[in-house]
């Protein structure tokens, strides 16, 4: 479900699952547009030969996926800042769960505060983060 | 054992790089659909607000990583993670300007030693001087013991 203002937040509310594209061939795309290619984002094997267990999606699309993730619950919500704490490495290849939750609501000002989570299937957190969003008012 | 007060009265808040860029809007939208974005005003360059996405802002990265001056703790820095605050959009095709400095400096003990924390702050500005964005980068540093 999506929001259009913040009266239609809820304090405790789950944002929608959502699901990235962690496939290598996705995440080394990104890596090469930013300017980070190289074999740990690239290659698995290459990434191996570095110490890695294998290819990596980089920190920052981690960020992304979270960014994603807030455009699909609030189509026209205004990040205004967003901040990520690179726990673990995420592997290519590898299914992501995200997931997020609304910690205040600020009609006032319209603003949300989300808590962020980056998980691996075996619950295990790579990335967490928070995140401030500005709401259309009502 | 590097003397973390001492390290920050002499770095904290003093500019120590100043970098020029131009963003792609390929590369904008390529790295946009590949975070799953959905939003025309990061994905179609036609859109009047087009612009980068906050984690593409977090790519761009100051010259050197720390000041010149700054003491060898003896780790490699390793990426603790990443922040950033919009103020404005920010747009391909124009000249940015990211001036660096260190936002804080701290550092936690444990049983396998100390680490020690960097924040790195890059203030991004227009050739009008407006501050469109902050990225904050979390250096994180395993001190060796002799360092």
């Amino acid at each position: 479900m999506s929001v259009k203002t913040i009266s239609d937040v809820e304090f405790g509310e789950e944002l929608p699952v959502f699901n990235p594209d962690t496939s290598l061939e996705n995440t080394s795309a990104f890596a090469k547009a930013v300017g980070w290619g190289g074999p740990r984002f690239e290659d698995h094997d290459g990434a191996r030969k570095e110490g890695f267990p294998g290819a990596l999606v980089p920190g920052i699309m981690g960020m992304g996926f979270l960014v994603s993730a807030i455009h699909k619950w609030a189509p026209e919500g205004q990040i205004q800042n967003i901040d990520t704490v690179f726990r673990a490495p995420m592997l290519a290849d590898t299914p992501a769960i995200i997931n997020a939750v609304v910690t205040d609501i600020d009609e006032d000002d319209a603003l949300v505060e989300l808590d962020m989570t980056i998980k691996n299937e075996k619950d295990e957190t790579r990335v967490f983060g928070t995140a401030k969003v500005k709401i259309p008012p009502s | 054992m590097v003397d973390i007060e001492e390290l920050r009265k002499q770095h904290l808040e003093t500019q120590f790089d100043q970098k020029e860029f131009v963003l792609s809007a390929d590369n904008l939208i390529i790295a946009a659909r590949a975070s799953g974005e959905t939003r025309e005003e990061f994905l179609d360059p036609e859109n009047e607000n087009f612009q980068a996405t906050p984690a593409f802002l977090c790519s761009l990265a100051s010259g050197s990583t720390l000041p010149i001056d700054f003491p060898s703790l003896g780790g490699i820095p390793m990426d603790g993670g990443k922040a950033v605050e919009i103020n404005a959009p920010v747009k391909p095709g124009i000249k940015l300007t990211g001036k660096t400095s260190l936002h804080e400096i701290y550092d936690k003990k444990g049983r396998s030693g100390r680490m020690i924390f960097i924040v790195v702050r890059m203030d991004l500005y227009n050739d009008d001087e407006e501050l469109l964005a902050t990225t904050d980068s979390r250096l994180v540093i395993r001190e060796k013991p002799d360092s």
